[in-house]
């Protein structure tokens, strides 16, 4: 070990979250002997959280930005209670370079990335400037607005091309051009959208990728310089960019491309001087050629999965790294993979109606069990769902020696998870796991909605 | 069972100022209740207003250097100041809700408060 390792053993730890993820961290600062300090809104007062952990305060009202959100409010929780670390879990202040910045200048350690790291990997812009530093793929584009010469440029990047407007967002201003030909038409065309809705008619361009999967690299980076990847996750399952199913290994990565994915992640990492647990998320083609997305710069929601394949508590890593120890492990050890995992997303919600929210009061709960099933959740018979955070109310996760395995035991599992009193996606995971695409593992991030519009064409049929 | 009979019990049962009647036949049990021997229902009313912590943080009851102690049974007006609670970068001001009588001070001088805690009872 070189001479200016720092270890600074944690003694108590606030987790500045609520729900299934702060019992995922309690549990392991159980394990690991460290005091636990649960945070609370007065909605959450009979939360399993507040139970769970050593002690539990409340800091605010039930609405988020007054309690999980309030930057002074969680600070000042773990101040009183002497935590000399906070746990941001995923959401809410996770990648708040501000919060990380609140935490770390209470002399308390935040169990992340430096604020620097998270607020550079969280504009998109100084992002891809340290992919490309770092030899990462990224979307090929015209990196800045088009002028007159968009035709060259359009050629250059090589068509379909997206149209963006460059003050959009949430799909206005788009235009996929898909050949060159089209291509002064669809510029007028997105040129007035931009001028419609931002004012503003300048644009850019972007590589166009069809049908593409959704990804995932999962790394852990120490003090030291040290980084790892594991092997990737397909979160290709996804609704309106809401992952619902995310699984490990992709059955759509083979040995060689798993391999520049698990480079490609470590660049990255070490470009951006990056510590602790991250994603590196990727766009991948059907020719198997990635471009990097985005970083994101906490624990994820589904990094069970990964646990699964790769055996290690991801949560006790994380700590250990934040405590100042070098990784455990080395990228060998980390690129092993013991088994196929696949995590299903149970939320509160009507998957018939749209996906809406249907928070309400458990009636019933018999969760699935058995051989290779891990069920992450904060709910109990009694429980009431506050309204006023997001519907996940499980992760059911399971594991086996091969994806068909792994699908029977998908489908064995969903069946007898019995939820009582409010709507879950528990059925529309079964339709998911008996889909002909996805059981021949042929997904990309489209898939879903198609299964949705083709559920509406057969009701109208049957009409 | 016999429907009737219980028809005809519950019809004696309303001339009687009984308010509980078991009966068993084998073993010869018969067990009645009055009306006084039945608990009480909880009557519970409170005429006090709490004010609670708008704050999870530490308690003051002025300003430093201004020191303002609150007595109980000492008559505060509506918007009167009542102290403060302190977070790392804030300080939430506390006052008065109604007029009225301060009956009860739970807060105490430097000490932590949770979001929502009482910290004083006022009889209006």
């Amino acid at each position: 070990m070189s001479a200016n390792v720092k270890i600074t053993p944690f003694k108590k730890v606030l987790i500045a979250n609520r729900g299934e993820i702060a019992l995922r961290v309690i549990r392991t600062l159980k394990e690991m002997g460290i005091k636990s300090v649960a945070v609370y809104s007065e909605a959450d007062r009979g939360s399993l959280h507040v139970r769970m952990a050593d002690e539990a305060v409340c800091i605010g009202a039930a609405p988020s930005p007054m309690s999980y959100l309030n930057i002074d409010a969680v600070v000042t929780a773990a101040k009183m209670t002497g935590a000399d670390a906070v746990h941001p879990g995923y959401g809410f202040l996770s990648e708040n370079a501000d919060f990380a910045e609140a935490v770390t200048k209470a002399g308390i350690t935040f169990i992340g990335p430096t604020a620097h790291a998270i607020s550079m990997l969280g504009v998109k812009s100084t992002a891809r400037e340290i992919a490309v530093k770092g030899g990462v793929p990224i979307t090929p584009g015209s990196d800045g607005v088009v002028g007159k010469n968009f035709r060259e440029v359009a050629k250059k990047i090589g068509f379909p091309i997206m149209i963006k407007a460059s003050l959009g967002g949430g799909g206005k201003g788009m235009r996929a051009c898909f050949e060159e030909k089209d291509l002064e038409r669809m510029m007028k065309t997105a040129q007035a959208e931009a001028k419609a809705n931002f004012g503003d008619d300048r644009v850019y361009f972007e590589k166009l990728v069809l049908n593409p999967r959704h990804i995932e690299v999962q790394v852990a980076a120490d003090n030291y310089g040290h980084a790892i990847a594991f092997a990737e996750r397909d979160c290709s399952m996804q609704r309106r960019h809401q992952k619902l199913v995310e699984e490990s290994p992709s059955p759509f990565v083979d040995a060689d491309t798993r391999k520049k994915l698990q480079q490609a992640a470590v660049k990255l990492v070490k470009a951006a001087g990056y510590r602790g647990v991250g994603t590196v998320e990727f766009l991948m083609a059907q020719n198997k050629e990635f471009y990097f997305m985005e970083v994101n710069t906490r624990l994820q929601v589904e990094h069970p999965v990964t646990e699964a394949v790769c055996g290690y508590d991801l949560v006790k890593m994380q700590i250990r790294i934040a405590q100042g120890e070098p990784l455990c492990i080395g990228q060998d050890e980390a690129a092993v993979i013991r088994c196929h995992a696949i995590e299903h997303r149970i939320n509160a919600e009507d998957s018939e109606r749209n996906f809406t929210p249907c928070p309400g009061t458990i009636e019933e709960w018999i969760p699935a069990g058995g051989l290779g099933v891990r069920i992450d959740s904060h709910m109990y018979t009694g429980y009431t769902i506050p309204s006023y955070y997001d519907s996940l109310i499980a992760k059911l996760i399971l594991t086996a020696p091969d994806r068909e395995k792994l699908l029977a035991r998908s489908r064995r599992a969903l069946g007898e998870f019995k939820v009582g009193g409010v709507k879950t996606t528990i059925p529309f995971h079964q339709k998911i796991v008996n889909n002909p695409d996805f059981i021949s593992g042929n997904m990309d991030t489209g898939l879903i909605e198609r299964m949705l519009e083709a559920e509406k064409t057969d009701v109208k049929s049957e009409k | 069972m016999d429907t009737k009979l219980i028809t005809e019990i519950t019809q004696w049962l309303k001339t009687t100022d009984l308010a509980e009647f078991c009966y068993e036949k084998d073993h010869n049990c018969i067990e009645i209740k009055t009306r006084e021997a039945l608990p009480e229902p909880a009557k519970f009313t409170c005429h006090l207003t709490a004010v609670t912590s708008p704050a999870l943080g530490f308690y003051q009851s002025a300003a430093k250097g201004k020191s303002l102690p609150l007595k109980e049974g000492q008559a505060v007006k509506e918007g009167d100041s009542l102290g403060l609670v302190e977070t790392l970068s804030q300080k939430h001001k506390i006052t008065a809700p109604v007029s009225g009588t301060l009956r009860i001070i739970s807060a105490e001088e430097g000490k932590p408060v949770e979001y929502g805690q009482p910290l004083f009872f006022i009889e209006p």
